[in-house]
């Protein structure tokens, strides 16, 4: 669904240095958030609320409220008023 | 030359602010910064960037490839193009960035006096960066990081080397 592939341990002879190491958290960190904007938003569209979305995000309603309910709203997406 | 210099880094600021936007960033970056120096029409830092063959695009183009080559040495292919392309914020950033903020620290750190600041001086900034998403996007892009610092301390006032 994601379009993302990632192996299951990576090859021990193609050790990269710590720049690039460090380099892919950054990347994967901005990924991730792309990914997160992605899926919340595709949950509220499909009428999920938002205690259900930050259940299964693992943290607060009122935090995962405050990180998207701005950019929903702007996107068009209707949300559900309470829960 | 100080109230230039003023003006010089409002207009950089908010050009990285805006750039910062249109990523989705939530602060301005090393990154946003390099390519609000590109988009500013200032003579001398328009002239090294050329010389390095950096322009806008060239500079968003080795920022994107920079994310991906990232991703990629994590052994993360991402088919879905989509999720690669940055989402604009609804939030205008305000606020420099870690990286940003050692960009101004660095070059600035040149100047002994605030009347020797010149824009070429936040060029430097973000070349004396040693680690990190600019200098591995400038690498990417074939610049010489060494050679173009070098261009652009010859390029400022005795006095702001």
């Amino acid at each position: 669904m994601t379009g993302i592939e990632v192996p299951a341990s990576p090859d021990p002879d193609e050790r990269q240095d710590p720049g690039e190491r460090l380099a892919a958290v950054v990347a994967m960190r901005r990924l991730a958030d792309r990914m997160e904007d992605a899926a919340v938003e595709e949950a509220m569209r499909a009428g999920w609320s938002w205690s259900e979305v930050a259940e299964a995000l693992g943290v607060t309603r009122q935090a995962v409220h405050k990180k998207h309910a701005k950019r929903l709203i702007a996107a068009g997406v209707r949300l559900r008023r309470r829960t | 030359m100080p109230q230039i210099f003023g003006m010089y880094m409002h207009a950089v600021m908010e050009r990285a602010a805006a750039e910062a936007q249109a990523m989705g960033s939530k602060d301005i970056e090393a990154e946003h910064l390099l390519l609000a120096v590109a988009r500013e029409p200032e003579a001398t830092t328009r002239e090294l960037l050329d010389s390095a063959g950096l322009d806008y695009q060239t500079i968003k183009d080795a920022l994107q490839s920079e994310f991906e080559q990232s991703l990629g040495a994590a052994g993360i292919s991402v088919t879905d193009r989509d999720m690669l392309r940055p989402r604009r914020s609804i939030r205008r950033p305000s606020d420099a960035g870690a990286s940003a903020k050692l960009v101004l620290e660095r070059g600035m750190a040149a100047v002994g006096d605030k009347k020797d600041l010149r824009p070429a001086h936040i060029l430097l900034g973000l070349l004396e960066l040693k680690a990190g998403t600019v200098p591995r996007a400038l690498a990417l892009a074939g610049v010489d990081r060494d050679e173009l610092k070098a261009r652009t301390r010859a390029a400022l006032p005795r006095a702001g080397r």
